[in-house]
């Protein structure tokens, strides 16, 4: 029990990812600003934010339901941390069977969302409502590439749904990005993480230019602290969680760490690289693009994995 | 008598008291009502730890109760009890009170007796005495409530008929009713079509498509507690027990019928849902969900191995405590605000909590959000598919997608009515003084909580409660291929909540604020508020998506309407005869007489 609490609170869970997540958002803010011909912010700036925050008063909007407004960033804190959690036990020892499988990370993942929805309702605010509903359409929207991706593997791999069994099996066969059908469900699986992770160019809930933040617009102080290392330790986690399903996580034993932390910039990179030169879609477009060429492009991926391909 | 009467004869006679009692006593009938429904309940716990009971009638056995019929009878006890007392506050004051209480009662014992029936014709009996009691149940809504009442029963009673065909053809293939004894292999067409009536029997009971139909219009004029009791919990018990029964024991399935209901299935979830989405009005949207979630039911029993089944029927369980939940929410919301149109409601969250958090744990549960109760047996259910394609089944993907997305966008309904009851802006309708608590009284709350209660319960000890005292019992030789403790979960939730906490202590939360909305420093008019019904247009204005919706709008999809054209179209020309004149039918009647006159002669 003292040894869970131990892996959930300081390592992997809460204090690692979130010190991850805080330089992961810092290599973040100093790319896009080398993008821009900038110079961008110092390493701990992150950090300062997320202090500063802690220290600015709280309010609370006057329509909205009080209790659930400041509960709602805890849960998906929450949630967040114990995927993380998850994740990485399962790539140090992935013979041990720990908390879920597949499917269980796949819903806990959906939680983080779920707090941001209730939260901007809470707000009692138009455009939070509106947000959030947006919000809750980007869900739709890619959720359904997002399953068909991510059982793409579980296809290859004879049905195996408990994570170390995926990590095993890439270990004594290939990693699944080396097939054609694994392939294609690793760049439907990127795209998807991008609108899970409503960065441009499917920051359509928050969208500051036009609803002013969408689902945030009433947080401040100590929530929004929340809400904002919750995003971050995301950054860090869904990545992560990608890096397991294709390719082959990372090995703890010398080189390998390297190696494998090499593949979770890749990914790093790419999500940058792609908010930095897109412009914003409107909701019905990223619904057309998730419910149209995405989920035909998975559904294609599927069926080479049924080939064998 | 035997132990395993009582249930069915305490309910018919305390009911038939309620009946007789004179309307001054009132509160002796309420009384009388609820100890009639503790009795029963008392007696499916006596019957559950006493299982397996069974009677015989020279040497027939007539009544029996094994591990699948246990818990269910359990669960029909608890929800008479928590219905019955519910409603005494309800449905206070309204028109034929005694004989609500009466068929209630009624719909209890007649439920129990379904569930204990080994012989098929009993099992007859029951069933279409059910069928009568919810239509008679839905005519307590008034006059309004008779056209639902009337379809109801076409459609219920419709497959009733059909249930009659497949039991006369299991007799003539067996030669016995006793459904303990019978065991046949679906080769040829007569075992399949004895299957099929009786699935849609079970479809049309359960509420999956394409019987589902009478759901929706029951849910929006029968009085709350009537849909919450039959269509969203016990119809459910009994029609998804029946079609467990069907597929493990009286039929050995075959693959052609389990993909069958798989088809059913999955096409109920995500065709059910999406009209959900798109509903205005409180009612009706979970009497969607009602129809959608049978589909997961249908979908497990179809995969036809072990953990599918067992999640199917677990689901069932589930099924039956958080939408009956949901729906006593509703009626709470409704007792308040004489109201349950979305676009009128909001705001609700502050004055009545506990109905919010009841209503949102519920919510959660039946999107399968971890750790509550229907995600663990929505994860049953997605193991049963994947076992599926273990064996060889290619067109898994399509069930798996199908059950997983269909909880996605079950989330968004439910979000959007999170949204338009409780959170949200308060509307003009929104009861007065705003900053009072305004909660429904303790009989009201008390059920609901409690089945609240049973959402968590049976998520966070998913193991120890549900599945080892009624599930494992039921369905045999169960492996699970991935694994969940919800325990664990819950306690890391708890644990990562109080790490959260103790950042905002942190924090300088003492300087808490309240102040108005900020909307990019307008004011927001009063009347301009955003009301969460119009949330999914964009997905309901999305190409071919939009002709669908048009379509069912207009009733195209639903077998009632549809069967009355075909009706109609029949006795259009049969009409023209009949003209009411007298002399025009004597010379009918006289021609007819003379050609068969004719005949007889010639013959």
């Amino acid at each position: 029990m003292a040894k869970t609490l131990f892996y959930f609170i300081v390592f992997p869970g809460f204090l690692f990812t979130a010190l991850v997540g805080l330089l992961v958002s810092w290599i973040d803010r100093k790319v896009t600003a080398r993008v821009q011909w900038r110079v961008g912010p110092p390493l701990l700036q992150p950090l300062y934010d997320f202090v500063k925050l802690l220290g600015k008063e709280t309010i609370v909007p006057q329509a909205g339901a009080k209790l659930t407004f400041l509960l709602s960033p805890l849960f998906g804190l929450a949630a967040v941390t114990i995927v993380s959690t998850l994740l990485w036990l399962v790539m140090i020892s992935p013979k041990v069977t720990f908390l879920g499988d597949l499917i269980v990370v796949i819903y806990l993942l959906a939680i983080p969302s779920i707090c941001v929805i209730i939260g901007g309702f809470a707000s009692g605010n138009p455009l939070a409502s509106l947000g959030a509903s947006r919000e809750m359409k980007m869900v739709l929207a890619y959720e359904l590439p997002f399953i068909l991706a991510i059982f793409t593997p579980v296809i290859q791999a004879q049905g195996a749904i408990r994570l170390g069994d995926l990590l095993q099996y890439q270990w004594a066969n290939s990693i699944f990005l080396n097939s054609w059908s694994g392939l294609i469900a690793f760049v439907v699986a990127i795209i998807c993480m991008q609108a899970k992770l409503a960065l441009v160019p499917f920051d359509i809930p928050e969208a500051e230019t036009e609803i002013i933040a969408g689902p945030y617009i009433e947080y401040s102080g100590v929530p929004l602290a929340l809400y904002k290392l919750t995003r971050w330790m995301m950054l860090f986690v869904v990545p992560m969680f990608l890096v397991i399903m294709f390719m082959g996580g990372i090995v703890f034993s010398g080189w390998h760490i390297l190696w494998g932390i090499l593949k979770y910039v890749l990914l790093l990179v790419i999500i940058i690289l792609m908010r930095n030169t897109n412009p914003r879609l409107r909701i019905d477009q990223a619904i057309k693009f998730f419910w149209g060429p995405m989920t035909i492009l998975a559904v294609v991926g599927v069926i080479l994995a049924f080939l064998g391909l | 008598m035997n132990l395993l009467h009582y249930l069915i004869i305490i309910p018919f006679i305390v009911g038939l008291f309620c009946l007789v009692i004179p309307k001054k006593l009132s509160k002796l009938r309420d009384l009388l009502a609820i100890g009639g429904g503790l009795a029963t309940f008392y007696f499916t716990i006596v019957i559950f730890l006493r299982k397996p009971v069974e009677w015989f009638y020279n040497d027939l056995l007539l009544l029996k109760v094994d591990n699948l019929s246990g818990f269910i009878l359990l669960a029909i006890g608890l929800f008479g009890v928590l219905i019955v007392l519910y409603s005494l506050k309800f449905m206070a004051g309204k028109e034929r009170l005694s004989e609500y209480y009466t068929y209630l009662l009624w719909t209890i014992g007649g439920a129990c007796g379904a569930i204990l029936a080994n012989n098929l014709i009993l099992l007859l009996v029951f069933w279409g005495f059910l069928g009568l009691t919810l239509y008679l149940l839905i005519g307590i809504g008034g006059p309004e409530a008779t056209p639902a009442a009337k379809k109801t029963f076409i459609i219920v009673g419709g497959s009733d008929c059909l249930m009659i065909l497949g039991i006369a053809i299991i007799w003539s293939l067996t030669g016995s009713l006793q459904m303990d004894n019978i065991s046949i292999h679906l080769t040829g067409l007569l075992p399949t079509v004895a299957f099929l009536a009786l699935a849609i029997a079970s479809f049309a009971k359960a509420g999956a498509m394409p019987m589902h139909t009478w759901i929706p219009d029951c849910a929006e004029k029968a009085p709350i507690p009537v849909t919450a009791f039959l269509p969203a919990s016990l119809d459910k018990l009994l029609g998804i027990y029946l079609l467990g029964r069907i597929a493990m024991d009286i039929f050995v399935m075959n693959k052609a019928m389990g993909t069958l209901l798989l088809i059913v299935g999955a096409v109920t979830i995500i065709a059910a849902v999406m009209m959900a989405l798109v509903q205005h009005d409180l009612k009706k949207l979970l009497s969607y969900h009602a129809v959608s979630q049978v589909g997961y039911m249908v979908l497990g029993i179809g995969t036809g191995n072990p953990i599918g089944i067992a999640g199917g029927i677990f689901h069932m369980l589930n099924h039956a405590i958080y939408k009956s939940c949901l729906f006593l929410t509703g009626g709470a919301v409704e007792h308040r605000t004489q109201t349950t149109n979305l676009n009128r409601l909001g705001g609700l969250a502050k004055l009545m909590p506990i109905t919010f958090i009841t209503c949102l744990i519920a919510a959660l549960s039946i999107s399968g959000v971890p750790p509550f109760n229907g995600f663990v047996s929505k994860w049953m259910i997605y193991q049963g598919v994947i076992q599926l394609g273990k064996d060889g089944d290619k067109l898994w993907i399509i069930w798996l997608v199908a059950a997983m997305f269909g909880s996605a966008l079950t989330l968004a309904s439910f979000m959007k009515l999170i949204h338009s009851v409780f959170l949200g802006s308060p509307s003009p309708t929104t009861p007065r003084p705003v900053a009072k608590r305004n909660e429904v009284s303790f009989t009201m709350w008390m059920p609901m909580a409690i089945l609240a209660g049973l959402c968590v319960i049976f998520g966070v000890f998913a193991y120890r409660v549900p599945l080892k005292n009624f599930i494992f019992s039921a369905v045999p030789g169960i492996s699970f291929l991935g694994f969940w403790s919800p325990g664990l979960a819950t306690l890391l939730i708890i644990i990562g909540i109080i790490l959260g906490a103790i950042i905002y202590w942190l924090g300088n939360i003492k300087s808490l604020r309240t102040d108005t909305t900020y909307v990019g420093g307008e004011i927001i008019p009063q009347d301009n508020r955003v009301t969460g019904v119009d949330f999914y247009d964009t997905i309901k204005d999305l190409g071919p998506l939009k002709v669908i919706y048009k379509k069912s709008e207009k009733k195209l999809f639903d077998i009632y309407d549809q069967g009355a054209r075909v009706i109609f179209l029949f006795t259009k020309g049969l009409k023209k005869i009949h003209t009411g004149l007298l002399p025009t039918y004597l010379i009918w009647v006289l021609m007819g007489t003379v050609i068969l006159f004719f005949i007889l002669v010639k013959g």
